[in-house]
């Protein structure tokens, strides 16, 4: 095992060897080497095209790796960009701890990393996001608001233990402590599933027939699922839903009045804050080391601004 | 012992005292277990799994394996999805274009299965990656929205009281229970999976047998994925991701046996309940998320244990 650890380690050395010799002094276009956490997710696709837009218009080009959810299969993208010596890293982790690795070898390469959407341990040289227990605060507040601080709230997780679950957990928790009259009647997971959602909110009807006055779910798929069980079971007008993501058939379910409100976290702006970021960090130029874009609730009343 | 050519299923005794038993029990507790709403809710529930379990049941009955029925499951919706917007074409076109899109994957498994003589784990799980990227491709990565109503209709909508896609599971049980029971083919079916060699001595053409089982496996996994897109008023690429597992599983707790040649419909369709009532039954409850994983795990493979022992007793 060692020994094949070591020979990969020379070989990817060897590699990078070649390439720094091959390559000439003045390379014009900026190369950096993206890793994403996962293209089949609608926000990740829209972050990704957000960056490709920015690369163009800054004349920098960007070398794209989907991740599939895999921390490993992260580090390894950005061991290969390392040993290509790409100019800068844009990382957009999986995990916060299993990830951190990949952070640590650029690092160690004296590459600039700048981290989006999500955070790992190991601090990278940027970080470009939002805060995931906002969103869920502006949902919570939302829905206490509806409700007038009085009544039964259940709330829908993602995968538990994921980052995105945690902190939007916590953001809800906060307002809930805040509302001694809101009362969280029942939370599960549904996994970000709009199926699983479905069935978890029938079950739900069942359980606390006529109870529930409101449901938080912590995407906009699982909040669909939600509307879609109520209005199966004839309940929805007596029951408020709140997501988040503003997903584009949330934000059509927002405007036909299915949905309460979401909640928009900024995609465009995150993708192109990070390639932005990264070429100030490569041409040497003052940056910011940690780059928030807030959340925005999203109703009927101001769902024109975000309805492309 | 009894001849190879016979069609066998376990006694599924065990499994349905076990199913009872967990019923009885959530029935104690949680009184609204029994409401006919509730009942509803659970046959709508176990639908998809369902109809995947009796489709598998025939690629399993051959001594084969499909690992791809999640991610067909996935592109026959987007599929169906793209064929489903308002006033695009009549409500057929779509349930007909997912069917056919999951039977072609399924025939195209089948034949590499035949053909080319490559074990049906190996095959099935490249057609799992490459449909889930053709449905990814189809797709753009974006769920497809905006579907016609009469399309969404079919996974919301009953008759009678009782919803549409119990109604299609139910039709998929009793003519597949027909075709493994009654008809030749189904018999042919239980030959080439008890025993290949003598199944071919005998005459029968295994490989235009497998073809069939995999193609109609793909098919209902076809079916599934329009059930499920209509549902969730969605084309969604990433969808059905681990549904093969459940699938199996459904199968394997109602007694059809991975090394082919045993089981049936009727064991399916229990399986899949079993799995239903679990998964409510623990919502019901309110049970942690975390523990939810590991009671299902423990009593799936208790009410395995429970019918084999019975089997073995009778």
């Amino acid at each position: 095992m060692r020994k094949i650890a070591a020979m990969g380690m020379a070989l990817a050395l060897a590699l990078a060897g070649c390439r720094q010799r091959t390559a000439t002094p003045e390379r014009k276009q900026l190369r950096i080497g993206v890793s994403l956490l996962n293209l089949s997710s609608e926000f990740i696709v829209m972050l990704h095209q957000a960056m490709e837009r920015k690369a163009r218009e800054l004349g920098v080009e960007l070398v794209v790796n989907d991740a599939q959810r895999s921390a490993e299969k992260q580090v390894q993208q950005v061991e290969n960009f390392v040993a290509q010596r790409v100019d800068a890293i844009i990382l957009n982790p999986c995990e916060v701890d299993a990830s951190s690795p990949a952070v640590d070898r650029a690092i160690a390469a004296g590459i600039p990393i700048v981290n989006v959407n999500s955070e790992t341990r190991s601090a990278p040289t940027a970080f470009v996001g939002s805060r995931d227990e906002e969103s869920a605060r502006l949902a919570m507040e939302f829905i206490a608001q509806r409700l007038h601080g009085r009544g039964n709230v259940v709330m829908m997780h993602g995968y538990m233990g994921q980052a995105a679950q945690l902190k939007r957990d916590q953001g809800a928790r906060e307002v809930l402590a805040k509302y001694p009259n809101l009362k969280l009647l029942a939370h599960q997971s549904a996994e970000w599933d709009r199926a699983k959602a479905i069935a978890l909110m029938e079950n739900w009807i069942q359980a606390y027939p006529d109870r529930i006055d409101a449901v938080f779910a912590q995407n906009d798929e699982m909040g669909m699922g939600a509307v879609i069980a109520l209005e199966q079971a004839k309940k929805k007008d007596k029951v408020v839903v709140a997501s988040v993501d503003a997903i584009a058939d949330a934000l059509q379910a927002v405007k036909d009045g299915r949905l309460d409100a979401t909640v928009f976290q900024d995609a465009r702006g995150q993708g192109e804050a990070a390639v932005e970021t990264a070429v100030k960090i490569i041409k040497r130029q003052p940056f910011q080391k940690e780059v928030y874009l807030p959340f925005r609730l999203v109703t009927k009343e101001n769902l024109s601004e975000f309805l492309k | 012992m009894r001849t190879q050519i016979q069609r066998r299923t376990y006694g599924s005794a065990g499994l349905l005292i076990a199913l009872l038993a967990i019923s009885a029990g959530l029935a104690l507790v949680r009184p609204n277990f029994l409401t006919v709403a509730n009942g509803v809710n659970l046959i709508r529930q176990i639908s998809i799994n369902g109809i995947l379990a009796v489709g598998v049941t025939y690629v399993l009955l051959t001594g084969g394996v499909d690992l791809s029925l999640g991610s067909l499951v996935a592109l026959a919706g987007v599929v169906a999805a793209h064929c489903a917007h308002p006033g695009q074409a009549p409500v057929v076109t779509p349930v007909l274009a997912g069917v056919a899109v999951g039977a072609a994957c399924g025939a195209a498994s089948g034949a590499v299965v035949t053909r080319g003589k490559v074990a049906p784990f190996v095959v099935t799980l490249g057609m799992m990656t490459v449909a889930r990227g053709l449905a990814l491709v189809l797709s753009g990565g974006r769920p497809v929205s905006n579907l016609s109503r009469e399309f969404t209709w079919m996974g919301s909508g009953d008759i009678a009281g009782l919803p549409y896609p119990a109604l299609i599971l139910a039709a998929v049980a009793v003519a597949s229970h027909i075709v493994l029971q009654k008809m030749r083919l189904g018999r042919y079916l239980y030959a080439v999976g008890g025993n290949e060699r003598a199944a071919l001595a005998s005459g029968i053409d295994a490989a235009a047998i497998k073809l069939f089982a995999y193609t109609v496996c793909g098919g209902l996994a076809g079916l599934a994925g329009v059930v499920l897109a209509s549902r969730i008023t969605t084309g969604q690429p990433n969808a059905g991701v681990g549904y093969e597992l459940d699938a199996i599983a459904a199968a394997v707790i109602g007694g059809t046996s991975l090394a082919g040649g045993v089981g049936g419909v009727g064991g399916a369709i229990l399986g899949a309940l079993l799995m239903g009532v679990i998964n409510n039954g623990l919502d019901l409850l309110n049970v942690s998320s975390y523990y939810q994983q590991i009671v299902k795990g423990l009593i799936i493979v208790g009410a395995v244990l429970l019918d084999r022992r019975q089997g073995e007793a009778s």
